[in-house]
């Protein structure tokens, strides 16, 4: 197979398909998506999708703000369940309250409206939760979740009427380079030739620069997640317990998705373990007297493809023409999906950005030292 | 008999005709397939649906079922309550 295409993206997941959705919108539609295994197989299918802009920097603020607005209209254009039901941080510690109060205001300077909320306006947001440990709440109103699976595959389905080529099964081997310019990439089923690639394949990216001599510290961390059977709707925010980094959201489709922390060594396979099932229980049975009579129907483990300053890189790269990258998102990709995709969309056709400091997450920063800052610690 | 009436996926109510829909639109891969209908994502996790979704995607496109039915299992097998886990610690042997 030679394939000859004017833009050539690695990895059809959210981000590399989001991207393709705002080049075709502008016209631009000659592109390929090469995938190596199915669409969204990597991060995307398994995140807990939510989404919000409670962040503590500048760039992941701006970006998120964009996202969110983004997002209505990304649900009524292709019809992806989405619903803006709020987080709310669950905080159980004095010191933890004093933290979130800097946090809050440095949200209000960003026009984010949060607030510290009283465990009875917990309750009330929230009917059956206990609140005996908690001391105070805080409550991010435009914060919200959406269908990962539809997301992305209404918008793959969008693209390809549009003219874009999607190929799966298709790993790729490594880039092809000229004079200082990528011209193609090698897959397992020949070359597609290319005048421009975007590399947005997870921590796979790291293996596909590797074969150009471009080195992103990009480590793999795995993370494990369950869902229940569906029920009727009971709350809508999502529920982040500060104390145990552990977080409780009822999708859109009905079921309670946990996840919770358990130490993990970077870049081992994504691999279940029991104990997990154990730690998400005896957290969250703990809040719901209800839980301990729910049945968990699933287990799996997905990744965040962490950067040293946990920020994504996101933009062109400087050494080679022509190349770009979106991808480093620690655990924050499916969110940003919307904005990025626009971001990188006019990248690619060299117009101007409408996200201020996204500048900041280039592929260079880690080289020339300039890594994100975050205004206060999380995690 | 109707398709519409064929029920495949009786977890998530997703009939014979809500499958060929779908694999006529486009959706020619078992794993985008499921994702898509939610088709083996209920209580039974694809015991009783996914053979049957990957026999109606071979007759469909051609392809051998060998080829196209390649699911992944996940655990716990059979749905549990979390009471199950609770006031316990699993420490690995």
């Amino acid at each position: 197979m030679t394939l000859k295409t004017k833009l050539l993206i690695i990895g059809a997941g959210i981000i590399g398909v989001m991207t393709a959705k705002f080049l075709v919108d502008k016209g631009f539609n000659d592109i390929v998506i090469v995938e190596k295994k199915y669409p969204g197989s990597g991060g995307t299918y398994r995140c807990a999708t939510g989404i919000r802009a409670s962040f503590t920097s500048l760039e992941h603020v701006e970006l998120m703000k964009r996202s969110i607005n983004l997002w209505p209209i990304l649900s009524k254009q292709h019809n992806i369940p989405y619903k803006r039901g709020g987080y709310i941080w669950l905080l159980s510690r004095p010191e933890h309250v004093e933290l979130f109060k800097k946090i809050v205001d440095f949200h209000h300077k960003h026009d984010i409206p949060t607030k510290i909320i009283s465990p009875e306006e917990i309750r009330e947001i929230v009917p059956t939760i206990r609140t005996d440990n908690l001391l105070a709440g805080v409550y991010d109103p435009l914060a919200g979740k959406a269908s990962c699976f539809l997301s992305l595959l209404n918008i793959l389905e969008y693209i390809k009427k549009k003219g874009v080529k999607v190929i799966i099964n298709t790993p790729v081997y490594k880039l092809v380079t000229r004079n200082h310019k990528v011209v193609g990439a090698m897959t397992s089923k020949g070359v597609i030739e290319a005048e421009k690639i975007l590399v947005a394949a997870g921590h796979g990216s790291k293996k596909i620069l590797d074969t150009i001599g471009l080195d992103l510290p990009l480590e793999n961390i795995p993370k494990h997640a369950l869902i229940t059977e569906a029920y009727k709707p009971l709350f809508d925010p999502l529920l982040i317990d500060w104390q145990t980094s552990s977080y409780i959201v009822q999708v859109l489709h009905g079921g309670f998705l946990i996840g919770a922390n358990i130490e993990e060594k970077p870049n081992t396979p994504p691999t279940n373990r029991i104990d997990y099932l154990f730690l998400a229980a005896n957290i969250w049975t703990k809040y719901f007297p209800w839980l301990p009579y729910v049945r968990v129907l699933r287990y799996w483990t997905g990744y965040y493809v962490m950067t040293p300053d946990h920020h994504p890189v996101i933009g062109p790269v400087e050494e080679y023409e022509n190349l770009y990258v979106a991808t480093g998102f620690s655990g924050h990709g499916f969110m940003m999906s919307p904005a990025v995709g626009e971001a990188m969309a006019n990248y690619i056709l060299g117009q101007k950005q409408n996200i201020p400091y996204i500048e900041n997450l280039s592929p260079e920063r880690f080289t020339k030292g300039k890594l994100v800052k975050e205004i206060a610690v999380f995690g | 008999m109707d398709p519409r009436k064929v029920i495949v996926c009786r977890c998530e109510n997703v009939s014979l005709a809500n499958i060929e829909e779908a694999i006529d639109k486009g959706y020619t891969d078992l794993e985008s397939l499921k994702r898509y209908l939610r088709i083996g994502m209920g209580p039974c996790q694809g015991r009783y649906c996914l053979v049957l979704t990957a026999k109606i995607l071979a007759r469909k496109t051609g392809k051998k079922f060998e080829e196209l039915f390649m699911p992944m299992n996940r655990p716990p097998l059979t749905p549990i309550e979390f009471k199950f886990f609770m006031n316990k610690s699993f420490t690995k042997r």
